[in-house]
C-alpha cells in the first residue's frame, strides 16, 4: 500500500510540481493516521497481555480493535480514492488546457491574417479604384490639354466643332479602355459638356452632350468666359441654371462607340455629375464620394482642371466617376467565402462599400449617403454602434481595432478596423466576422473533448474507485485474516499454556492428594484391624476402603495422564518376558471374567519375540487398560487378545510395511534424544520389532463416528456408560498415550459381528541373541493327540488351531456329552479297530471320521485329555461319577485338568487322589499348553525309559506327583529365572506354589526364589540402629552377600578409606580394579556424621578417581524430597524403612550389574 | 505328638491374633523368613536386639522429658530411631505412636510428648509381653520336638 501511495504522490508531483508540497502534506497527514491508527492497535495489543486473564476486557478489545482497524482501513480507502481523483482531474483539466490553448492561439493568429487579408483585399481594390480613377483623369487631362493647345483658338464654329469631335473620340478612347469608369466628362470654359457615361445596371453605355447651337458664340462667349472666369469661377448655376442648356444623350456600342440609337434630349443634371470648376477651385485634383440617382451606389469621383499653354487659365475640366460597386462586388464575394460582413465607411462615418446587398443610399427624392449606423444590415449596424459606442470619436490613432468576442446580438463577433489614408478621402474598413466562422469547430471541439474528458475521467475514477475499494478489500481482509490469526495463535499459545498448566496441576495434585489417600486408606487398614468395630462399623469401614482404593486408582491414572502428557514419563529400556506378562495379565482378568460368563483367551503367535526390551509395567498397563475396557462392556461372550510380530527389519509382503518404516523411523528419532547414549549401546545389539495386538471383544461395540474421539481423556463412547459402568474415561487416554510413546499407535478397526475390535501396534526392541526358537519342544514327533474338552469355543478353537499347526492332532469336545461320546469313540473304536458299527453311529461327522482314522493309523498315540471344569457338574455330586468315568480312560490318556479359580479344594484334592497330577488354571493357553505337552513327553519318556530298565511297576508311586502350572510370576518379573528351568524341576515336589492363598505358601516360594542372587557382592552397611542393622546384615546374607556394618557415618568413611588408606596404594588397587565394596547402604539419619555427609565425603573422596561406588540410601522418610536431596548429594538409589526384601534385592542388583 | 499340634496350632492362632492386633506388620513375617540354618534364633536376637535399644531410648527419652529445657531435636533423634527399628521389626504399633510423637516433637509440644511418651511405654510393654510369649511358646514347642512352621 505504501508502495501505490508513493507511486501516486511521485506522478502527482510529476505533473503539477505546483501541488507537490499540499500533497506531501496530505500524505504526511495520512501516515501519521495509518501510524497512530497501527499505535493504537500495538498499545491495545499490549494492554491486553497485561490484562489477559480478564475475558471481558479481552472481548472489548477484540471489538475496539476490529472497529479501529476499519476505521483505519476507511480512511486509507478515501484517501487514496481523493488522490486518484485530483490526480485524474488534474490530467483532465491540463489536458483540455493543453489541446485548447494552443489550438485557439495557433487559429487566433490564422484569423487574424485572414482577417486582415480578408479586409486587405477590398481596401486594395478600393486603391486601385481610386489608382485607376486618378490615373485615367490625369490622362484625360493631360490629353485634353493636348488637343485645347491645338485648338486654341477656334476660329469659328467649325474649328469649334471639330475640337469637340477629337476631345470626343479622346476621351471615348479612355473611357471605352476603363471598363470599370462610370463615367467621364468634360465641361468646357464655354459651358459646353461632353459626357460618357456607361449604365453599369443595364450595361449601356451613352454619349451625353449639351446642345452644340447655344453655342455658336461660343467662341466670342469664350473671351467672355474668360474674362469672367477670371472674376469669378464658374459656378454651377451658372452652368445648370442660368444656361438653360439642352443636353442629348445617345446610346453608343459599348465595345465600339458607334452611335446605336437616336440622341435623346434629356434634362442636365439628371443622369451624371458634371465636374465643374467649383470642384476644382485651386486647380489640383479633388476627390469626392457621390451619390447619384441612377446608382445604388455611391461613386468616386475626381476632377482635375485642363490647364491652357500658359498654365494661366483652367480650360476645362475633366471629372471622371467610378462606381464603388466593385468593391461591395468583391465584399460580397469574400464574405461569401468566409462568411461574415465588411463594409467601408469614410471617416466621417458614411458607407461606401457593404458586402450585403442592402442599400447604401438614403432612399429619398435625393440620394444620400447613408451612416454606417444607420445601415439596414443588422450584424452591420450593430457594429458601427458597437465600435460607436466603445470608441466614440476617438479612435486609436492608427485607427486600427481588433477586437474578439463581440456580442452582437445573439453571436459572438471578431471586428477588426483598418483605416486607409487617401488623401482627401480616408477610408475605414471594418470587418466583422462571427467567431463561430474561425472558432466554431474550435469551441465545439474543445467543448467535445471536454465532456469526453470529464465522462472518461469520472469513468476513470469510478473504475478506479471500485479497483481501491476491492483491492483494500483484499489487503483489509488479509489484515483482518492475519488479525485473527494472531488472535488465535495468541489464543492457541495460551490453551497450550493452559492445557500444560493443567497437567502439571494435575501431576502435583495428584501427587498431593495420593499422600492422604495412602494416610487414609492406612488409617482404615489399622482400623479395620482394630478388634472392637462392630460388624456394621467394620463393614461401613470396609466400604470406605475399597471407595478409597478405587479413589487412590483414580488419582494414579491422572498422574499416569499428566505425566504422559507434560512429557514427563520416562519409559523404562528393560528386558522383559512380554509372553509371560500377557499371560499373567490373562490370567488376572480371567478370574474377573469367568462372574461374567465371559472367556478371555490369549492368542499369541509363534513368531512373537520371547524376550524384548521396554517398560514392562507400561506394556502391561496398556494391555490392562483395554481388557479392563472390554470386561466393563462385555456381559458375554469372548475378549481375545492376539498377538503377533510384524516386520522384523524387512518384509516386504506385509501391507503395513509404509506405515511400519514410517513409524520405526519416528521411534528411531524420539528414541535418540532422551536416551542417546543408551540407545547407541543397545541398539548395536537390539533390532526393532513391531508388534501388532488386537483386543477383540463381543461387548457392546463402539459407534464408528466416536472411533476417535474415545482416545480423548474424559471421553466416553455412550456419557450414560458411567452411570452403568462406572469410569472416568481416563483409560483408552492413557493407553493411546502410552502407546504413542512407544511409537505405535491404536485405532478401533472394524470388526465383523458386535462389539469392538481394538488394534495397537508396538515398537519395542528384541535383544538379538535371544531371538531363536521359542517353541522349545516339538511336538510333531510324538504322536500326540489331544482333546480339548473346554466350554469356551473361542479358546478351544485358537488352542486346537495352534496344536494343529504343530502337527498334533486335536480334537474338540464342549460339553460333557460330547467328551463321553468323543471319548467312546475313541477308544472303544480304538479297542475293536475294525468295528464297522461306527460309522452307522456317527455317519454326520465326516470329520471327525477322519481324525479317527488317522489317530488310528498313528503307530503309538499319546493321548492328552484336557479337561475344563466346567465340564462337570459341581453343582450336586454328579462330578465324582463323572470323575470316575473318565478316570477309566487313565491309564490309556493323560488327563489335564483346567482348574476354575474358585475349584474347591475337595475337588482338587479328590483329583490329585485318584493321580491326576496335570492341572492348570484357567485360562489355558499357548505357554500352559506346552507345558503340559513337554511334561506329558517326557512323562512318557520316563515311562518308557522305566520300561526298559524293568522296573515297571514302580510308574505308580511316581505319578502321584503334583504338579500345578500356573504362571502367575508377574510380580518378580525378572526375566532371568527362566520358566522353563521350573517345569524341568516339576518333577520335585517342592516346586509347588499358588497365587489366591499365597500368605502360608509364600515362604517357601521366596525360598525358591531367593537364590543366592547377591553372590559375591560386598556390602558396607552404614546404620545405627541395632535393630535394623541386624535384620538388613542377615538379608543380605541371605542372598548371599559379604556385609560390613558400621555404626555411623563416619565410621562408613574410615572404612572405605582404611582399607586403603595411603594414595598411592588407593590408586594401585584402582588400577587392578579393586573396589573396596561393591555397594554401600546408607541410612540417612545417623549420629556423629548422618548419611548425607558421608555420601558427600566419600563422593569427595572419588574424585579424579573414576571411581563410583554405588550408594543406595536407607530413609524413613518417604517422601520424594528426600529422594531428591539423596540422589542430589550423589546416592544413587534409595530405599525407604521397612526395608522390602524384593525391591532391595532389585535395587542392589541394578546397581551391581550397571557398574560391573 | 498332638500336643506338639496343639501347640502349633496356638501359636499360629497366637500369631494371627497378633497380626490382626496390629502388634505387627508383614515386616515381623519377613524376619521371620530370613531365619533359617544359618541363622537359628535370627528373630529372637533381633528382637532382643530391639528390646535393649528401645530401654535405652526410653531411658533417653524420659530423661531428655525430665530436663527443664526438653531439646526437642535431640528427642527427634531418639523417636526417630525407636520408630526405625521399632518399624523394622514390624512392631506396628508403636511405629505409629512414634510418628505422632515425633510430630509432637515438631510443634514442641512437651506435653504431646509426655502422653506420646507413656503410649510408647505402654505399647512398648505390650509388645514385649506379646512377643515373649509368642517365643515361649516356640520354645516350648522346639522343645517339644516340633518345628516351627511359618
Amino acid at each position: 500500500m505504501a508502495e501505490s501511495k508513493d507511486e501516486i504522490h511521485f506522478e502527482s508531483s510529476e505533473c503539477s510540481p505546483a501541488s507537490t508540497s499540499p500533497m506531501g502534506g496530505k500524505h504526511r497527514y495520512l501516515f501519521h493516521r495509518l501510524c497512530s491508527s497501527w499505535d493504537k492497535s500495538i498499545s491495545l495489543k499490549g494492554r491486553r497481555i497485561f490484562h489477559r486473564d480478564v475475558e471481558k476486557e479481552e472481548f472489548q478489545y477484540a471489538s475496539s480493535h476490529c472497529l479501529t482497524s476499519y476505521y483505519s482501513v476507511f480512511v486509507v480507502r478515501l484517501a487514496i480514492m481523493i488522490m486518484l481523483a485530483i490526480l485524474i482531474g488534474l490530467l483532465t483539466i491540463l489536458t483540455w488546457h493543453f489541446t485548447k490553448i494552443y489550438t485557439t492561439k495557433s487559429l487566433n493568429s490564422l484569423a487574424y491574417g485572414l482577417r486582415y487579408e480578408l479586409l486587405q483585399r477590398p481596401v486594395l481594390r478600393m486603391w486601385n479604384i481610386l489608382n485607376s480613377t486618378s490615373e485615367i483623369t490625369t490622362a484625360q487631362v493631360k490629353l485634353s490639354q493636348y488637343v485645347i493647345r491645338r485648338y486654341s483658338n477656334p476660329a469659328n464654329q467649325a474649328e469649334q466643332v471639330e475640337l469637340y469631335e477629337a476631345m470626343r473620340a479622346i476621351t471615348w478612347s479612355l473611357f471605352a479602355s476603363r471598363k470599370a469608369l462610370n463615367s467621364i466628362t468634360i465641361n468646357y470654359k464655354n459651358g459646353f459638356v461632353q459626357a460618357f457615361h456607361r449604365d453599369l445596371k443595364d450595361n449601356n453605355t451613352f454619349y451625353i452632350y449639351s446642345d452644340l447651337a447655344n453655342y455658336s458664340m461660343g467662341a466670342s462667349n469664350s473671351n467672355e468666359i474668360n474674362s469672367f472666369s477670371t472674376h469669378q469661377a464658374w459656378d454651377d448655376k451658372a452652368l445648370h441654371g442660368n444656361y438653360s442648356a439642352i443636353w442629348y444623350r445617345e446610346p453608343l456600342d459599348p465595345v465600339s462607340g458607334e452611335k446605336i440609337g437616336k440622341a435623346m434630349k434629356i434634362a442636365p443634371e439628371d443622369l451624371i455629375n458634371i465636374a465643374g470648376f467649383s470642384q476644382v477651385p485651386d486647380g489640383v485634383a479633388s476627390w469626392h464620394v457621390a451619390v447619384s440617382k441612377f446608382t445604388d451606389s455611391p461613386l468616386l469621383s475626381a476632377a482635375l482642371p485642363v490647364w491652357d499653354s500658359s498654365n494661366k487659365t483652367i480650360m476645362a475640366v475633366v471629372g471622371v466617376t467610378t462606381a464603388l460597386y466593385s468593391v461591395g462586388q468583391l465584399m460580397r464575394e469574400l464574405v461569401e467565402l468566409h462568411s461574415g460582413h465588411m463594409y467601408l465607411t469614410s471617416q466621417e462615418g458614411y458607407l461606401l462599400a457593404t458586402s450585403t446587398s442592402a442599400p447604401l443610399l438614403a432612399n429619398s427624392t435625393k440620394p444620400k449617403l447613408k451612416m454606417a449606423v444607420d445601415c439596414e444590415d443588422d450584424v452591420i449596424r450593430h457594429g458601427a454602434e458597437w465600435l460607436q459606442r466603445t470608441y466614440g470619436n476617438n479612435f486609436p490613432p492608427s485607427h486600427e481595432v481588433h477586437v474578439e468576442n463581440v456580442k452582437l446580438g445573439h453571436q459572438r463577433y471578431y471586428i477588426d478596423s483598418f483605416f486607409l489614408k487617401l488623401k482627401r478621402l480616408p477610408l475605414v474598413g471594418v470587418i466583422i466576422i462571427p467567431r463561430k466562422y474561425i472558432m466554431g469547430q474550435v469551441d465545439e471541439r474543445a467543448f467535445k473533448t471536454l465532456v469526453i474528458l470529464i465522462s472518461a475521467s469520472l469513468c476513470i475514477l469510478v473504475i478506479g474507485c471500485v479497483c481501491i475499494l476491492i483491492l483494500t478489500n483484499g489487503v483489509s481482509k488479509e489484515m483482518n485474516l492475519r488479525a485473527e490469526l494472531i488472535n488465535q495463535l495468541e489464543a492457541r499459545r495460551k490453551a497450550e499454556a493452559s492445557s500444560n498448566y493443567k497437567s502439571q496441576f494435575l501431576a502435583n495434585m495428584s501427587h498431593e492428594l495420593r499422600t492422604p489417600m495412602a494416610a487414609v486408606i492406612g488409617l482404615l487398614d489399622i482400623l479395620i484391624s482394630d478388634d472392637c468395630l462392630t460388624n456394621e462399623q467394620y463393614s461401613t469401614v470396609t466400604q470406605i476402603r475399597k471407595c478409597s482404593t478405587a479413589l487412590l486408582r483414580l488419582l494414579n491414572n491422572i498422574l499416569d495422564l499428566s505425566k504422559v502428557e507434560s512429557g514427563k514419563l520416562v519409559l523404562e529400556d528393560a528386558e522383559f518376558d512380554l509372553g509371560r506378562e500377557l499371560e499373567g495379565l490373562v490370567d488376572m482378568f480371567s478370574v474377573q471374567c469367568i462372574n461374567h460368563n465371559v472367556e478371555t483367551v490369549l492368542d499369541l503367535s509363534d513368531d512373537m519375540p520371547k524376550v524384548v526390551r521396554g517398560d514392562s509395567a507400561r506394556v502391561v498397563q496398556i494391555f490392562a487398560n483395554l481388557i479392563n475396557n472390554s470386561i466393563k462392556f462385555t456381559p458375554s461372550g469372548h475378549i481375545i487378545l492376539r498377538g503377533w510380530c510384524g516386520n522384523r527389519n524387512s518384509s516386504v509382503g506385509s501391507p503395513n510395511f509404509h506405515l511400519d518404516q514410517k513409524k520405526s523411523r519416528s521411534l528411531q528419532k524420539c528414541r535418540e534424544k532422551p536416551n542417546a547414549n543408551h540407545s547407541k549401546k543397545t541398539s548395536l545389539k537390539d533390532n526393532k520389532v513391531i508388534l501388532w495386538f488386537e483386543v477383540d471383544d463381543t461387548g457392546c461395540g463402539i459407534d464408528p463416528s466416536k472411533w476417535d474421539s474415545v482416545f480423548e481423556s474424559f471421553e466416553q463412547a455412550d456419557p450414560s456408560t458411567t452411570r452403568l459402568h462406572g469410569g472416568t474415561g481416563l483409560g483408552l487416554c492413557i493407553v493411546r498415550n502410552l502407546v504413542n510413546k512407544m511409537g505405535g499407535d491404536i485405532k478401533v478397526v472394524k470388526k465383523e459381528g458386535p462389539g469392538t475390535l481394538m488394534r495397537l501396534c508396538l515398537i519395542l526392541s528384541a535383544p538379538m541373541d535371544v531371538i531363536e526358537q521359542q517353541c522349545a519342544v516339538d511336538l510333531t514327533e510324538n504322536g500326540l493327540v489331544v482333546l480339548l474338552a473346554q466350554q469356551g469355543n473361542m479358546g478351544r478353537l485358537i488352542t486346537s488351531k495352534w496344536l494343529q499347526k504343530n502337527g498334533v492332532c486335536t480334537m474338540e469336545a464342549s460339553d460333557w456329552n460330547g467328551l463321553t461320546q468323543v471319548l467312546r469313540e475313541l477308544f472303544h473304536a480304538r479297542s475293536s479297530v475294525h468295528n464297522t458299527d461306527f460309522d452307522a453311529h456317527y455317519p454326520a461327522k465326516e470329520e471327525l471320521k477322519s481324525k479317527l482314522l488317522n489317530i488310528r493309523d498313528m503307530r503309538n498315540p499319546v493321548f492328552v485329555i484336557v479337561v475344563d471344569m466346567g465340564l462337570l457338574d459341581l453343582s450336586t455330586d454328579i462330578w465324582k461319577e463323572q470323575l470316575n468315568f473318565l478316570h477309566r480312560y487313565f491309564g490309556r490318556a493323560k488327563f489335564v485338568w483346567v482348574l476354575n479359580h474358585d475349584t474347591s479344594n475337595t475337588i482338587k484334592m479328590e483329583i490329585r487322589r485318584k493321580g491326576h497330577v496335570l492341572m492348570v488354571n484357567k485360562p489355558l493357553y499357548k505357554a500352559k499348553m506346552i507345558h503340559i505337552l513337554d511334561a506329558v513327553i517326557k512323562e512318557r519318556n520316563l515311562e518308557l525309559q522305566r520300561k526298559n530298565m524293568t522296573a515297571p511297576r514302580m510308574k505308580e508311586g511316581d505319578l502321584h506327583e503334583f504338579l500345578e502350572i500356573d504362571s502367575t510370576h508377574f510380580e518378580a518379573a525378572s526375566s532371568d529365572d527362566s520358566d522353563i528351568s521350573e517345569v524341568g524341576e516339576s518333577s520335585s515336589p517342592s516346586s509347588s506354589y499358588g497365587t489366591e492363598d499365597n500368605q502360608p505358601k509364600s515362604h517357601s516360594s521366596k525360598a525358591v526364589d531367593g537364590k543366592k542372587s547377591l553372590e559375591g557382592l560386598k556390602i558396607l552397611l552404614a546404620e545405627d540402629t541395632p535393630v535394623l542393622q541386624r535384620v538388613a546384615t542377615i538379608m543380605l546374607e541371605k542372598m548371599g552377600a559379604a556385609v560390613v556394618a558400621v555404626g555411623d557415618g563416619q565410621q562408613a568413611v574410615e572404612a572405605l578409606g582404611c582399607m586403603f588408606p595411603a594414595e598411592d596404594r588407593r590408586r594401585e588397587s584402582l588400577q587392578k580394579g579393586i573396589t573396596p565394596y561393591d555397594l554401600i547402604l546408607m541410612d540417612c539419619q545417623m549420629p556423629k556424621m548422618d548419611g548425607y555427609e558421608a555420601t558427600k565425603a566419600i563422593r569427595k573422596s572419588e574424585v579424579g578417581t573414576g571411581l563410583h561406588i554405588p550408594i543406595v540410601a536407607l530413609t524413613a522418610h518417604a517422601m520424594s524430597c528426600d529422594e531428591a536431596k539423596c540422589l542430589e548429594v550423589g546416592m544413587d538409589a534409595y530405599l525407604t524403612k521397612p526395608i522390602d526384601f524384593k525391591m532391595m534385592v532389585s535395587t542392589i542388583l541394578s546397581l551391581t550389574k550397571r557398574t560391573s | 505328638m498332638d500336643g506338639i499340634v496343639e501347640l502349633q496350632r496356638q501359636l499360629i492362632d497366637y500369631t494371627a491374633s497378633l497380626f490382626h492386633e496390629g502388634f505387627l506388620d508383614e515386616q515381623f513375617n519377613q524376619l521371620q523368613q530370613l531365619e533359617d540354618e544359618n541363622n537359628p534364633g535370627f528373630v529372637v536376637e533381633v528382637v532382643t536386639l530391639f528390646f535393649e535399644d528401645a530401654d535405652r531410648l526410653l531411658n533417653e527419652l524420659t530423661k531428655a522429658l525430665g530436663q527443664p529445657s526438653v531439646d526437642f531435636k535431640s528427642l527427634d533423634a531418639h523417636v526417630h530411631q525407636l520408630k526405625g527399628s521399632s518399624s523394622s521389626i514390624g512392631a506396628h504399633r508403636i511405629h505409629r505412636v512414634c510418628i505422632s510423637f515425633r510430630n509432637s516433637c515438631e510443634e514442641q509440644n512437651v506435653e504431646g510428648c509426655l502422653k506420646n511418651l507413656q503410649q510408647v511405654k505402654h505399647e512398648y510393654s505390650l509388645v514385649k509381653d506379646r512377643l515373649e510369649t509368642l517365643f515361649r511358646m516356640e520354645q516350648q514347642i522346639l522343645n517339644a520336638g516340633g518345628s516351627v512352621r511359618r
